[in-house]
């Protein structure tokens, strides 16, 4: 009989989970508490990093990200706009760190061109009069839902089975091993119980709840950061300030419409995050010295995001100095249970790596040697996650 | 003027009920504090954190560009991510959309739409407006709201609808490698887009901007010009032989 | 549990907009000069009976309260063929653009029309 893994938390991380895991012959199932999606992931700005954003400050994170940058346009074909990405320098303080920024970029194996004062508003007609130059990167933009489905879609047709609106409650143990994932079907108003070989914690910010449930710790920081889209398409291009990366410094289109990100703090309960208008004006000002019209635009929504970023409890309140990398937490090594593993950080253009990583500790754990195929399978497109599910099941 | 147990200011909800096996629907109703700024989203997730953790309702994005928060408020189909919650003291009915099967309380069936939208083969990026090399994401964002509102597919399961037949437009105005033929010849059938009633619901409840009901019109357009042309094709050769 | 409405899907125009009234006030008129259609032919009928019969019919048929019953056939009448016209242009690709325009104007005509028929009614 196939060994059985149980995946909780239905994001994006969980999406690439079941499909390299289906993949290596693994029989999954994830437990999502909602709908897919609707945690951390659907609700990021749409960016697929080149790795600038992070090349000057986190490295280790630079390179991850655009090494998937192109594994992920190879395996979701037509999930990407090609837009490319500026990053600005809108003050002279700005244009003093190109070459530290071009540089961090070819160190990391980022490349980039250098655009003139000229060339950028040629080639960026909604940029800033203010702006003094330009680096291009590989940005691309994404659709924050429909490539996560992807993942799901064909993982699902390899035979995962996908529960949203499940949500894990309790584990059943033998010992310090966990037999089965108790879950509340939230739709039939009722529990099932999902037997595992395996449990893998991914659950993003909600992850330190999930592995409270086997008694273990995961130094887990929920970081939200507000979002704000306004009517109206004001740039092609991924707009980024070149600088370290702050509040509202990244303004990039959305269909549309246009997407101006972000603020960054932290909390305890990623269930009780309220947008603060002052961080809604604070990113449009922002916003508005990289692409000016995004200021006198109609404001479509404003919203928060919770990144479950890596830190203990205590450490920097503002979560912008804490790395974007992810990491994953054995718990037979801490005590908690001996199958069990917390995969947690990241971000969404790293989803498929932080997979990788994660199957190959479970397969380990599990005694499975077929190596991971996820680098090269091309993935069914979204709507394949509709058309082959077995409804009701 | 609702309030809380509390005492705050509160908006009174009514909320579509019925769980997954259930015959019948029922309506549960909800006071639900009240903060300024708040969306319908928000009032159903306040809900299900503090009152009812058994409510389900779809939500990705929360900026109108996923599609998948669609429902009926207040007997309109709205995205509840941008949509006001209203004033405290206010009255909200919320209700799944209409057209698609309930799986559970504000959950639907989208399993059909999805299937007719494959049908017609539209991709999710578009090339038409070119930005660099060519490629930004299509407008619609297959919420089916358009779906819900049609008086005609309020009343004819049969009929494609207008989030279909706006797909089949685009792709017959930019065809990308897709059989335009056979898109074009599903759309000139008694339930394609000759089944349209012209109550132009559709793009009135379209969040993106779409306009079905336009291009329904459109395709109409086409398919007339098509015919006659035809039409008067034979009876010139007609008059020759 | 299909979710589909049914009739009322189209009878029920609370929280729709223009297109949707029209298309009611279109449908709930041609049901009703198919009603009128009916009574009409029974009317007729009645000149099987002889002259005195019609006669009687002629008299009723002169009173204000029955040309009060005959403007509301010329508003249903009206209403309906604007609709028509409508449905028509709109529905063969013409005026797409120009959707709002259209109805108000089709709504501009019918009053007047209608106004016009009132008042060579009571005249």
């Amino acid at each position: 009989m196939r060994q059985r893994v149980v995946v909780i938390g239905g994001g994006g991380t969980g999406a690439a989970l079941a499909h390299d895991l289906t993949l290596r012959g693994l029989a999954v199932t994830v437990l999502e508490r909602g709908e897919l999606t609707s945690g951390t992931t659907g609700r990021h700005h749409g960016l697929l990093h080149s790795g600038g954003r992070y090349a000057m400050t986190d490295r280790q994170s630079a390179v991850e990200c655009v090494q998937e940058n192109r594994i992920l346009r190879r395996i979701a074909p037509g999930s990407f706009e090609n837009g490319g990405g500026l990053f600005v320098a809108v003050t002279d303080d700005d244009a003093d760190q190109r070459d530290e920024f071009v540089d961090a970029c070819a160190e990391s194996g980022i490349p980039t061109r250098l655009l003139s004062r000229s060339a950028a508003l040629d080639a960026e007609p909604g940029l800033s009069p203010d702006v003094r130059l330009a680096v291009q990167v590989p940005d691309a933009t994404m659709d924050a839902m429909r490539l996560p489905l992807r993942f799901f879609a064909t993982a699902q047709r390899g035979g995962a089975v996908l529960r949203p609106f499940t949500e894990a409650v309790t584990f059943v143990s033998n010992g310090r091993s966990i037999t089965a994932v108790v879950a509340r079907d939230h739709m039939a108003g009722r529990n099932v119980a999902v037997p595992a070989d395996l449990v893998i914690n991914a659950a993003g910010p909600w992850s330190g709840r999930v592995a409270a449930m086997a008694g273990a710790e995961v130094p887990i920081r929920p970081s939200p950061g507000v979002l704000v889209a306004v009517t109206g398409r004001w740039c092609t291009h991924v707009v980024n300030r070149l600088h370290k990366p702050g509040d509202g410094d990244i303004v990039l289109p959305q269909r549309g419409l246009s997407v101006v990100g972000t603020s960054s703090w932290t909390v305890d309960d990623p269930d009780e995050v309220r947008v603060s208008s002052e961080h809604v004006r604070a990113i449009l000002r922002e916003g508005m010295r990289l692409v000016p019209a995004v200021g006198a635009a109609s404001m479509r929504a404003a919203w928060a995001a919770v990144r479950p970023l890596i830190g203990a409890t205590g450490s920097d309140a503002s979560g912008r100095t804490l790395s974007r990398t992810f990491r994953c937490f054995d718990h037979a090594a801490d005590g908690g249970a001996d199958n069990l593993i917390t995969i947690t950080g990241g971000k969404a253009t790293t989803l498929r790596s932080m997979a990788e990583a994660t199957a190959d500790i479970a397969c380990a754990k599990l005694g499975v040697t077929t190596p991971c195929r996820t680098r090269d399978a091309v993935l069914l497109p979204h709507t394949a996650y509709y058309t082959s599910a077995e409804v009701g099941a | 003027m609702n309030e809380t147990t509390d005492g705050e200011a509160a908006i009174r909800v009514t909320v579509y009920r019925r769980r997954a096996g259930d015959t019948d629907p029922h309506y549960d109703d909800f006071d639900v504090p009240y903060r300024p700024g708040m969306t319908v989203l928000d009032i159903l997730m306040s809900i299900r954190s503090h009152q009812d953790a058994e409510l389900t309702f779809r939500h990705s994005c929360l900026h109108a560009s996923c599609g998948t928060c669609g429902m009926r408020v207040n007997r309109r189909e709205r995205l509840a991510c941008v949509t006001p919650a209203g004033a405290p003291g206010d009255q909200v009915l919320i209700e799944p959309l209409a057209g698609a099967e309930v799986r559970s309380d504000l959950v639907v069936d989208m399993r059909p739409f999805y299937e007719s939208l494959d049908a017609v083969g539209r991709p999710l990026l578009r090339g038409d407006e070119h930005n660099h090399d060519g490629h930004r994401l299509e407008d619609c964002i297959e919420c089916s709201l358009c779906t819900s509102a049609c008086p005609v597919t309020a009343t004819d399961g049969r009929y494609a609808g207008p989030a279909v037949l706006a797909a089949t437009e685009r792709v017959l105005r930019e065809p990308r490698g897709h059989d335009a033929a056979a898109v074009l010849e599903r759309a000139d059938r008694e339930q394609g887009a000759w089944r349209c009633h012209l109550a132009l619901e559709c793009s009135q409840v379209c969040p993106a901007g779409v306009d079905p009901a336009g291009a329904i019109m459109r395709l109409r357009r086409d398919l007339l010009r098509r015919h006659l042309a035809l039409h008067v094709h034979r009876a010139r050769n007609g008059r020759r032989s | 549990m299909t979710g589909r409405r049914g009739v009322r899907g189209w009878l029920d125009p609370r929280g729709r907009h223009s297109g949707m009234w029209t298309l009611v006030a279109g449908r709930v008129a041609g049901i009703g000069l198919t009603c009128y259609l009916y009574a009409h032919l029974a009317v007729l009928s009645l000149l099987t009976r002889g002259p005195g019969t019609w006669d009687r019919f002629v008299a009723i048929a002169g009173h204000p309260a029955f040309l009060a019953l005959d403007a509301v056939l010329v508003a249903g009448l009206l209403v309906h063929a604007a609709h028509g016209v409508r449905v028509a242009l709109q529905g063969s690709g013409l005026l797409i653009g120009a959707r709002r325009s259209l109805m108000v104007a089709l709504a501009v005509v019918g009053v007047a029309v209608g106004l016009v028929a009132i008042v060579l009614l009571f005249n």
